[in-house]
Order: C-alpha cells, then sequence, then structure tokens
C-alpha cells in the first residue's frame, strides 16, 4: 500500500512536470499531496503515532484542499496567465527526466544498508525534490513556481514521514506554520503587482 | 471444463464482445454528453449493414487493396490466441512474448497503412504517414513497458506472465507496476485511436488518422476494417485487464468470465470518461503525450532495477 | 522570560508599525537600544543558560553573534528613520517595513539562539519570508522581480537546508531519538552516528543551502542584484543579521560533520569557497556601484570565514566575523548618502561634505572602506593574518602542505586584486568627479558611530580573550 502511494506520487508530480495549463497543475499538486497525506496516514496507523496521523490529516486538509483552492482563487483574482508552457521541450524534458531519476536512485543507493525501514523513500524523495526543482526551473510564469515550491515542501513531508518514521511534532507545526506565512507573502507579492499596473 | 474448452471460450467470448465495447463506449460518451445513447447493439448492426453491402472498389486501386483488409484482421486475430488466461486453469500460450505481440500489432497496422498508401487519394496518404508517426512512437514505449511487466512477474511470456502476476502479486514492486499501469493505458489510447491522439467519430480532415486511411473502403472490405479495430481495442483492454488488473481468474470459471468481462467493461468505461474530459491534441503534441508514455515506462523499468520497489 | 526580554524590542516594533503615530518611530532606536540589556545580561549569565528548555540555549558562541545582531539591528532602526529623505516612499510602505523588519528580527534572533535544528529552520525561513516583503516595498519593476526572485531562490536554498536537517536526524534518530535535532546532543555522540553516509549528506545538502544563501559558488550574482534593487537598509540587514544567523548554523553544522568526518568537511567547504573566492573576486573587480560591490565583498567574507572556521582557525572566524558584521552594515548604511539623488558612481562619492556631520561622515565611510580590506588597524587584518596561520597550522597536521601553500598563494592573490580595486574606488571616490553637496543626518552619523565603536571594541584585550575562549 505504502509503495503504491509512493509511486502515486511520483507518478502525479512527473504529470505536474509536462502540464501546460494552471488550473491543471493546480490539480495534479492538490493530489499530490493527497497521496502524501494518505501515505502519512497510512503510515501513521502502522507506527501507532497519534503526531503523524494528525500532520497527515492536516497536509490533506490544508495542501489538498486550502491551498490549491487559495491559489485559485488568487490567479483570478490577479488574472494571472493560465497557459504555461514549459520553457524545457517536451522532447528534452522527457531525456532530462529519467536521468535525474537515475541519478537520484544511484545517488541514494548507499543509504539503503543505514536507514532502517525502506531506503525506497529516501531515493523517490530526492529525486522528487529535484523534479520539483526541474518545475521551478522550465517555467518562466510565477504561479508555477509557486506550485514547484510548494511541492518541494511534499518532497519534503515525504522525506520527514518516510525516513524519519516522523518529524518532531513542534517542527511539524512550526513548517505548517510557515507554510501559511508563504502563502500570506505570495498574496501580498501579487496583491502589489496589480496596484502597481 | 477442459482447459482447452475453456481457452476457445474467452475468445469466442472477447470476439464477441469486441464491437459491444466501441458502442458502448459511444453510448456513455454520448449520455455524458446530454445527447440520447445509441444501442449498445449497434455494433453489431453495422457489421451485419456493412457485410449486405456491394463494395466499391476504386479504379486506381490495386490487388492490395483486396488483400490487405483480410492481413490488418489476421494478425490480430493470431494475437487473441497469445493473451493472458482470464480463468485459471484454461489452456494459455507460454512462451509468447512482448516482442511477438508488439510485432504482431505493427503488422496489422503496417498493412493498414498500405491500404491507405493504395486508395491513391490524397487522404489516404497522409493517415498513413501519421500512423506511421504515432505508431513509431508507440512501439519502444509498448516493448519497455510489456517487458518491464514481465520482469515483475518473472516471466517473458506474457501469457505466463499473467498467470504469474495473478497466482503471486509482486505488492513488493507496487510502485512499477502503477508506472508501467500509467504507461500502458497511455498506450492503449494512442493505439486504439482514442480522443487524446486520434477522435474515431469525426472525418474531419485536419485530425483524422485512421479514418482517413480507409475512407475509400466500403462494403465487406469495411467490414473487416471496423472489426479489426475492435478487436485490438479488446486486445489491449484484456492485455490491461491480464496484466495489470491481476484479480479474478482464480474464482470459479463463470465467476471468472464475469470479473473478466467487468474488467474490460471498466477500461472502456475509463477511456469514455477520460475521451469526454479531455479534448484532441495537436498531432505534433501527440509525441509528448507518447513521451510521458516512455518516461513512464522506463521509471516502472528503473524504480524496479534500482529500487527494487 | 530572559527570551521574553531578548524578543520584546523587534515585537514592539512589530506591534508598533500597526499605529500611524510619527512619535512611534522616533521611540523605536531607543526600544532596539533596550536589547542590549537583556543581551549584556546574558553574557553575565552562566553557560550554558537554557532559555527555553532544551530548544532555545543561550551559550559563548550564540551569545557573541547575538550581540552583534542586535548591534546592528540598532544601528538599522537609527538609520530607518531618515529613510525616506534618501529614496522615495510612501508613509505605508514604511510601517509595513518596520513591520516585517520586526518579524525578521524576531526570526533570526530565534535561529540564533536555537539548539534545535528544526526550530533554527523554522526561524530562518520566517526571516526569509519577511525579507521578501521589505524588498517588495521599492516601488519599481526591478524591485518587484527580484522580490520574486530572492522568494523563489531562498525558498529553494530553505528548502535544501531543511531536507539536510531531515536526513542529519534520519541518521542520528536510531541513537539519540527526539533528541536527534539538538545540536549539543548531536555533537556530543557526533562519532556514534551510526550511518556517516547519511548524515554527511544531509551535512552537505544543508550546508549547500546555507550557502546559496549567503551568495556563494553558483548564486552570486543573485544577491547582489536584490540588494541593488532593494533598498539599502534591507542590504545592511542581510549582511549583518540575515548572514549572522545562516553562519550561526553553519558553524554548528560544520562543528558536527567535523567531529563525523573533518577531512570529509574540509574539503567540501575548501574547494566550495575558493571557488566562491575565484569567481567573486572577478566579480567584484567589475563592479560598477556601491550596492553590488559591497554585496560581493560581503559574499567574499562570509566565504572566508567558513574558510577559516573550518581550518580550525575559530578565534580568526570569529574575529573576522564581527568585523564583517559591522563594516558592512555600516557600508550599507552610508550608500543610502553616497548615492543621494540616484548617483550610482563612484567618483566624487566621497566629495561634497559639509558641516561637522559630513566630515565625520566623509572620515568614517573612508576609515571602513579601508579597514573592509584589512588594512592593519581593522581587526579583519588580525584575523586573516591568524586564519591564514590557522590554514597552515592544519596542513602541516596533514600531509598536504604544498598544496595548501598553493592554495593560500592562489587566495592572496585573489585577495589583492580585490585589495587594489577598493584602495582604486577609494581613491576615485575622494579625489575624482565633481563635486555635489550631499545632506547627512545625525542619526546615520549615530549609526555609523555605533559601529565605528563595536569596531573598536573588538580591538581590546578582554574581547580578544573572550573570542578565544569560545574555540
Amino acid at each position: 500500500m505504502v509503495d503504491f502511494l509512493i509511486g502515486l506520487f511520483l507518478a502525479t508530480l512527473i504529470t505536474a512536470l509536462f502540464t501546460t495549463r494552471l488550473y491543471r497543475l493546480l490539480f495534479w499538486y492538490a493530489l499530490n499531496s493527497l497521496t502524501l497525506g494518505l501515505l502519512a496516514l497510512t503510515i501513521g496507523s502502522r507506527l501507532h503515532d497519534r503526531a503523524m496521523l494528525l500532520s497527515g490529516a492536516l497536509t490533506i486538509l490544508l495542501k489538498a484542499g486550502v491551498i490549491p483552492y487559495i491559489l485559485k482563487v488568487l490567479s483570478r483574482k490577479f488574472e494571472l496567465v493560465r497557459q504555461i508552457p514549459p520553457s524545457i521541450k517536451t522532447q528534452y524534458a522527457i531525456m532530462l527526466v529519467p536521468a535525474i531519476l537515475v541519478f537520484t536512485f544511484y545517488l541514494a543507493e548507499p543509504i539503503s544498508h543505514m536507514v532502517q525501514g525502506n531506503a525506497n523513500y529516501v531515493a523517490v524523495s530526492i529525486s522528487s525534490l529535484f523534479l520539483s526543482l526541474l518545475l521551478m526551473i522550465e517555467h518562466r510564469n510565477v504561479a508555477p513556481k509557486i506550485v514547484g515550491f510548494l511541492s518541494m515542501e511534499n518532497a519534503l513531508f515525504l522525506l520527514g514521514t518516510t525516513a524519519t518514521e516522523g518529524m518532531p511534532m513542534l517542527v511539524e507545526l512550526g513548517i505548517f506554520f510557515d507554510l501559511l506565512m508563504a502563502i500570506v507573502v505570495i498574496n501580498l507579492l501579487l496583491y502589489r503587482e496589480e496596484a502597481q499596473s | 471444463m477442459s482447459a482447452l474448452l475453456l481457452y476457445f471460450l474467452t475468445i469466442a467470448l472477447m470476439v464477441f464482445l469486441a464491437p459491444l465495447l466501441l458502442s458502448f463506449i459511444k453510448g456513455v460518451k454520448m449520455w455524458l454528453l446530454y445527447k440520447r445513447p445509441v444501442s449498445i447493439t449497434q455494433g453489431y448492426r453495422d457489421f451485419a449493414k456493412l457485410l449486405c453491402k456491394e463494395s466499391v472498389i476504386s479504379r486506381e486501386a490495386s490487388a492490395i487493396t483486396r488483400v490487405a483488409p483480410f492481413l490488418v484482421l489476421a494478425p490480430l486475430v493470431v494475437v487473441l490466441f497469445y493473451l493472458p488466461p482470464a480463468v485459471k486453469g484454461a489452456y494459455y500460450v507460454s512462451f509468447v512474448d512482448a516482442f511477438t505481440i508488439t510485432g504482431l500489432l505493427a503488422l496489422s497496422t503496417f498493412f493498414l497503412m498500405l491500404l491507405g498508401l493504395d486508395s491513391a487519394s490524397s487522404f489516404g496518404g497522409m493517415g498513413a504517414s501519421r500512423e506511421a508517426f504515432i505508431s513509431a512512437l508507440v512501439e519502444p514505449a509498448m516493448v519497455l513497458t510489456i517487458f518491464g511487466v514481465s520482469m515483475m512477474a518473472g516471466d517473458l511470456g506474457v501469457g505466463q506472465a499473467g498467470v504469474n502476476l495473478a497466482e503471486h502479486f509482486p505488492s513488493e514492486h507496487m510502485a512499477s507496476f502503477l508506472f508501467a499501469a500509467i504507461s500502458f493505458f497511455i498506450l492503449l489510447i494512442a493505439e486504439n485511436g482514442r480522443i487524446p491522439v486520434d477522435n474515431p467519430e469525426t472525418h474531419l480532415e485536419l485530425t483524422m488518422v485512421h479514418e482517413a486511411m480507409i475512407l475509400d473502403i466500403t462494403g465487406v472490405y469495411l467490414a473487416l476494417i471496423e472489426s479489426a479495430a475492435s478487436l485490438k481495442f479488446v486486445i489491449f483492454a484484456s492485455l490491461f485487464a491480464g496484466l495489470f488488473l491481476p484479480f479474478g481468474p482464480e474464482l470459479a470459471w463463470p465467476l471468472a468470465l464475469l470479473v473478466f468481462v467487468g474488467k474490460l467493461f471498466a477500461v472502456a468505461l475509463a477511456v469514455a470518461l477520460i475521451e469526454v474530459n479531455t479534448a484532441k491534441l495537436r498531432l505534433f503534441k501527440v509525441p509528448n503525450l507518447l513521451g510521458i508514455a516512455i518516461v513512464f515506462a522506463f521509471l516502472s523499468l528503473i524504480t524496479f532495477y534500482v529500487l527494487g520497489a | 522570560m530572559m527570551l521574553f526580554w531578548l524578543l520584546l524590542p523587534p515585537l514592539l516594533m512589530f506591534v508598533a508599525s500597526f499605529s500611524q503615530n510619527i512619535w512611534a518611530r522616533r521611540l523605536l532606536p531607543i526600544s532596539s537600544f533596550a536589547v542590549l540589556i537583556p543581551v549584556a545580561i546574558l553574557f553575565r549569565l552562566p553557560k550554558p543558560y537554557a532559555l527555553w528548555r532544551d530548544y532555545l540555549v543561550a551559550d559563548d558562541l550564540n551569545t557573541y553573534i547575538l550581540l552583534l545582531a542586535s548591534v546592528v539591528g540598532i544601528g538599522v532602526t537609527l538609520a530607518l528613520l531618515t529613510l525616506d529623505r534618501h529614496v522615495r516612499i510612501g508613509q505605508k510602505a514604511i510601517y509595513r517595513f518596520y513591520r516585517f523588519f520586526g518579524l525578521f528580527w524576531v526570526g533570526l534572533s530565534v535561529s540564533i539562539l536555537a539548539n534545535h535544528m528544526g526550530i533554527f529552520w523554522i526561524g530562518l525561513e520566517m526571516a526569509t519570508l519577511s525579507t521578501v516583503y521589505m524588498i517588495k516595498t521599492n516601488h519599481t519593476p526591478a524591485a518587484h522581480k527580484e522580490a520574486w526572485n530572492y522568494m523563489i531562490v531562498g525558498a529553494i536554498a530553505i528548502s535544501l537546508v531543511l531536507f539536510g536537517i531531515i536526513l542529519i536526524y534520519a541518521s542520528a534518530k536510531p541513537l539519540l531519538g527526539e533528541k536527534a535535532m539538538l545540536f549539543d546532543a548531536l555533537l556530543h555522540s557526533a562519532h556514534r552516528i551510526p550511518s556517516p553516509f547519511l548524515f554527511e549528506m544531509g551535512f552537505a545538502l544543508a550546508a549547500l543551502g546555507m550557502f546559496v544563501k549567503m551568495g556563494f559558488f553558483p548564486m552570486n550574482l543573485w544577491l547582489a542584484h536584490i540588494e541593488r534593487a532593494a533598498f539599502y537598509p534591507v542590504a545592511a540587514l542581510f549582511s549583518g543579521i540575515l548572514e549572522s544567523g545562516v553562519m550561526a548554523g553553519f558553524f554548528r553544522f560544520s562543528q558536527i560533520a567535523g567531529t563525523v568526518n573533518y577531512d570529509h568537511l574540509f574539503l567540501f567547504v575548501f574547494v566550495y569557497t575558493l571557488l566562491t573566492l575565484f569567481i567573486v573576486a572577478f566579480l567584484i573587480f567589475r563592479a560598477k556601484d556601491f550596492m553590488r560591490l559591497f554585496s560581493l565583498s560581503g559574499v567574499e567574507h562570509m566565504a572566508l570565514i567558513a574558510l577559516f572556521w573550518v581550518s580550525g582557525g575559530t578565534f580568526a572566524a570569529l574575529l573576522h566575523f564581527g568585523a564583517h558584521a559591522f563594516l558592512k552594515p555600516a557600508l550599507f548604511l552610508s550608500t543610502g548618502v553616497l548615492e543621494s539623488g540616484g548617483r550610482y558612481r563612484f567618483a566624487g562619492a566621497l566629495r561634497g561634505y559639509h558641516g561637522v556631520r559630513g566630515k565625520l561622515f566623509w572620515f568614517l565611510v573612508g576609515l571602513f572602506m579601508l579597514a573592509i580590506v584589512s588594512l592593519p588597524p581593522s581587526p579583519m587584518f588580525f584575523s586573516e593574518l591568524y586564519g591564514f596561520g590557522a590554514m597552515i597550522d592544519n596542513a602541516k597536521a596533514s600531509h598536504h602542505l604544498l598544496a595548501m601553500l598553493g592554495a593560500i598563494t592562489l587566495l592572496l592573490v585573489l585577495l589583492s586584486v580585490i585589495f587594489y580595486r577598493f584602495v582604486a574606488i577609494y581613491q576615485s571616490m575622494k579625489y575624482e568627479g565633481e563635486e555635489t553637496t550631499k545632506i547627512v543626518y545625525a542619526s546615520e552619523v549615530a549609526a555609523l558611530a555605533i559601529f565605528a565603536l563595536g569596531l573598536v571594541a573588538l580591538l581590546l584585550p578582554g574581547t580578544m580573550a573572550f573570542l578565544k575562549s569560545i574555540g
């Protein structure tokens, strides 16, 4: 089950890389977060870790529900460009994505003897970190860059839940707090842009 | 029931279901678009109608036009015999691997393209070139995907792989299994000319691929081509059902067949939902979609090999 | 309780920014000064002093860094009083600036005092996000673009840091449990970490994130462009407080990494900083305006500090750090006057000052300009001497003396390129170009005087002895 969810996580992220429409991208991001939250719930219920269950539920609520919705509202309000063709051509991206994956999978290989639990999670989260970086790089527009930043946060959360079997609650809450603050700052940045033009 | 009998029964069932599935997709689509859906037996009616019609062959056409429709259908009929079994205990061909199946499908496509070229109309040539373009991109991903699944199942033979998967599902390889499934589903859509790649319902010159090749074909020949198209869909759907939804065969045989039919309809339903929800891609965007399929196929292989997940 | 007093001035600033009263603004420097009292008390308290359970613990190192950051905070608050006289800025924007400055200061105070990797990160992220808006107070398209730029790259850098932290946590969790987040616990049992590879990968990612945040190798011009586009106090905050916070984290992380595997740490930081210095030296040579010049020179000094620290020259690194934390904000704040009227040229920037304030101003700025390239009485001179000494000692212990000597020669060549450029600029500022009258306000001279006093204080034997005791 965990393998399935982790596969789904990576799959949604890769699909997001090839998306050319903003709302689709937000949809994939929401799905990505949803699988992440389900993953945290699954692992948390297996470990009987109440903190992880809570953070999984928060993830589903915030990252899969509230944040994509807010971003959608913001993009309506500030009339952001909704066509977001990646600036890296698909032909090259097709070669780049597997290259990144192979690289990160081999990078994480020595870890497999060290982490208790499953080393694949570390590999997948490192590769999703790089893929979200790619998502930020390949777009010129602001909105997909924000989504890239958010999915980077997701990759970190994945690493936190799987590699360490849950971060301390304090840190998790701090990360959520900072995420919300990031949204506020993004809102302010967009707001000023409108006021100027 | 004896193994061989079940084998032939399954094949007969697939042949029987083939036109039904396509009509079902059409019906679901129309229903979702608030139209009055076509009857589910429309496929059979069309087939019967075409059989009764006189076939007209263009003056420029050579002997190929008479031969090719049979050769389009024949490889597909052969492939039908190589598919993973739907019922446990049924006879199956274990040694046929991904290359053979892809090759046979390519052979059928080859004669279809030849048919398009032979009609000597500009549309036929255009359709043939587009079909060549798409199928050239489909083949590598197809081989990669089926190969990857065969690796997970522990056998190169497609039939044997299906059996192995049903007997012992590799839940530790769930992630790579999922990637292969995504890739295969995209290929299913592309090879059967469903909506993001080709629209089977229009005859708009800008977009048509499959229809362009068979514009000049009439009568019995058209019936053959149409049944080839529906057979192709049923082959892909049952490959998907046998390899990626490997549950059900261990049940008692009537129940197992029922589950199998259910899976075929589920695949058809998924295709219909995708068709309603997406717009057709421009021809030169199709490589992007197939590129995603290749990425996922490759991803499934490396996840399997490097991570073992 | 102690923590409350430490965070009170920035919080007051945050609260005061909501009232549009002009007097609130005038009083803020005084309240900022008040932060020195708890810091001074903190110096007297026995170390390590737990401010908030295990999470925030003050020891000698971070009390020193906190003092530096507080002095910079006071200086910037003073200089902010006359921000609207030098640049075009709306009243509302000023108050917003104060609001986010308060948040920034809170975040970094927490970050500097943190003994917990997660809290360190949370403070840093808070500071990063609040900076974005401070950059944005300048209403130009360039500033808008750079604010986004900072948001994106800063977010990447900070995510890398968190990624590294999680990996480090994962590497030590089997041994320490939840305590694997605490710096002191990690340092204490670093040699027993069960999976050093995981730890080192985590450290490399975290260090990469911190280096990117300080404008090291791949991102050399990034920070310079941002500081150019923003108002000058932002640059002062960057170089004074933000880099202090980041450096504090780097000190902690590298202490642990040095225990795990010193050779790897040294090689990694050595190659990285040398690469950075190599590029930055030539970028400085081509710099055409004060902001970029100072910003690049800040990158140079940060690289030197990191290099000295991992070479074992703790004292040198801390002295250099202190000197830089006073000099660079002072120079950034003075660019407000040097570039008054939007004149970005070097020539004649130090001419045309009248009155006592003006004379004092150009005298101090000239002094700072020469001190930043480590002319002898400057603390930087001593710190570089000690730093290079530490590098040679370090090389003697291993078997790479020749390679190290080569590297130091290269370093000296690069530093002399920078030195030459700065002296040339100083001369151009003083003796070339036409004379235009510039106005200097008392608060700015006061800020510069505070920084100058701090610089002198660094040279006192007592301070030196204290710094030596930290290492």
